[in-house]
């Protein structure tokens, strides 16, 4: 009896175990790809931008070093806190107008909602990321 | 040898239009084409161009702005990020309830390819219509289209809330006002901002992209006159088979 009683607990103590460290499973893409998997998103001075490294570093063939840390700082969303983070910087070859000048990548005052996701955008993600977050709880 | 050619297709008769599946001219439709006629037993198809019925200055719009000024709206859509602040401006400015609304924005999702498409957002509000279906349709002439500026306004005092114009509007920009009791909508900032001589509406002034551009369309130095008038640009109106004649425009580029 004694036996099963330690032999129950383990079992629940594994599986809490388990539950715990789901959501560090979910981060596994991330040491697999060599980059972030999760969406990088900037909200100011608007809402909002998404950032995807996915399409940058497979599609677009860029390595770490040609962004971090010269033109953007590696910790996500960092970059927003400076004044200068807007439209006009990006047009005089800052920020992603390093690439997106139209020569290297399409030009940063041509399709804005390729990178604008809105406020709808946002909160669609924000929903999708606590439905996720809440199903790994249960 | 080209001569002959061109002599040989002067020479076809047009079989007329009537025997061409639907399917067909849809497609051709869809390119901007209408086909007028068909020769050589099918084999041959005379198309014309029906882009310029999408162009503003069609017999139906051009020099027919019977109001002074003319208030407009032109939308330069694909300008649109979809960030609200014309959304919160208007809220802020004509006090609309968290539950109502003057101005929303759509968002699109257009093909481009296989499996894949492209984002675009579409900021909409009142029409402000030459033929606005919501003033025939109210049953106490609450609602009304100014005789000076074409405004499309509602007289509180006379509304019953019925929602009548609600159902009317084909554009779903009317909504019941709870602390007014009455129906409320946009009205290009009349109330709050042209009428006290501030220019523009709060949602155009907000607007970091320049999309909403607002002005007067009887004025041919204004920019709303110059962008619909523009014979390069491709303009076209929300719903145009409700016949209301909306004098909100929408453009890209």
């Amino acid at each position: 009896m004694k036996r099963n009683i330690l032999l129950l607990l383990v079992i629940f103590v594994g599986i809490g175990f388990l539950l715990h460290a789901w959501p560090s499973f979910s981060q596994e893409g991330e040491e697999e790809a060599g980059y972030p998997t999760y969406p990088i998103i900037f909200t100011k001075p608007l809402k909002a931008v998404l950032f995807d490294h996915k399409v940058h570093v497979e599609k677009a063939g860029l390595s770490c070093e040609d962004c971090h840390e010269d033109i953007f700082k590696m910790e996500a969303g960092s970059t927003q806190q400076n004044e200068d983070f807007n439209m006009d910087s990006l047009y005089k070859g800052k920020y992603c107008g390093v690439c997106h000048n139209g020569e290297m990548a399409f030009a940063s005052n041509t399709r804005c909602a390729s990178c604008h996701i809105g406020v709808m955008g946002y909160e669609r993600l924000l929903k999708k990321q606590h439905s996720s977050e809440s199903s790994s709880e249960h | 040898m080209f001569k002959g050619f061109a002599d040989w297709v002067k020479s076809l008769k047009n079989e007329g239009v009537e025997h061409i599946a639907s399917e067909e001219r849809r497609a051709f439709l869809k390119l901007g084409l209408v086909i007028t006629g068909v020769y050589a037993g099918g084999k041959l198809l005379s198309v014309v161009s029906r882009v310029r019925e999408v162009y503003a200055d069609i017999p139906e719009y051009v020099d027919k702005y019977p109001y002074k000024p003319h208030y407009s709206m032109v939308l330069r859509t694909d300008r649109c990020i979809d960030c609200q602040l014309c959304m919160e401006a208007c809220r802020k400015t004509n006090h609309v309830p968290p539950y109502g609304w003057r101005t929303r924005i759509l968002e699109q999702h257009l093909p481009s390819g296989e499996g894949q498409w492209t984002r675009r957002f579409m900021p909409i509000l009142c029409n402000h219509c030459n033929e606005p279906p919501c003033v025939r349709a109210c049953p106490t002439r609450a609602t009304y289209k100014d005789p000076e500026t074409g405004i499309v306004k509602v007289n509180v005092k006379k509304c019953i809330g019925c929602k009548t114009c609600m159902a009317a509007c084909p554009y779903d920009m009317r909504y019941f006002n709870e602390e007014k009791r009455a129906i409320d909508k946009c009205d290009f900032c009349w109330e709050s901002r042209l009428s006290k001589g501030k220019f523009p509406t709060a949602c155009a002034k907000a607007c970091p992209a320049g999309v909403r551009i607002f002005g007067d369309l009887a004025d041919p130095n204004s920019r709303v006159y110059q962008l619909v008038h523009d014979p390069y640009r491709a303009i076209w109106v929300l719903r145009p088979s409700m016949g209301a004649r909306p004098n909100v425009f929408y453009t890209i580029n």
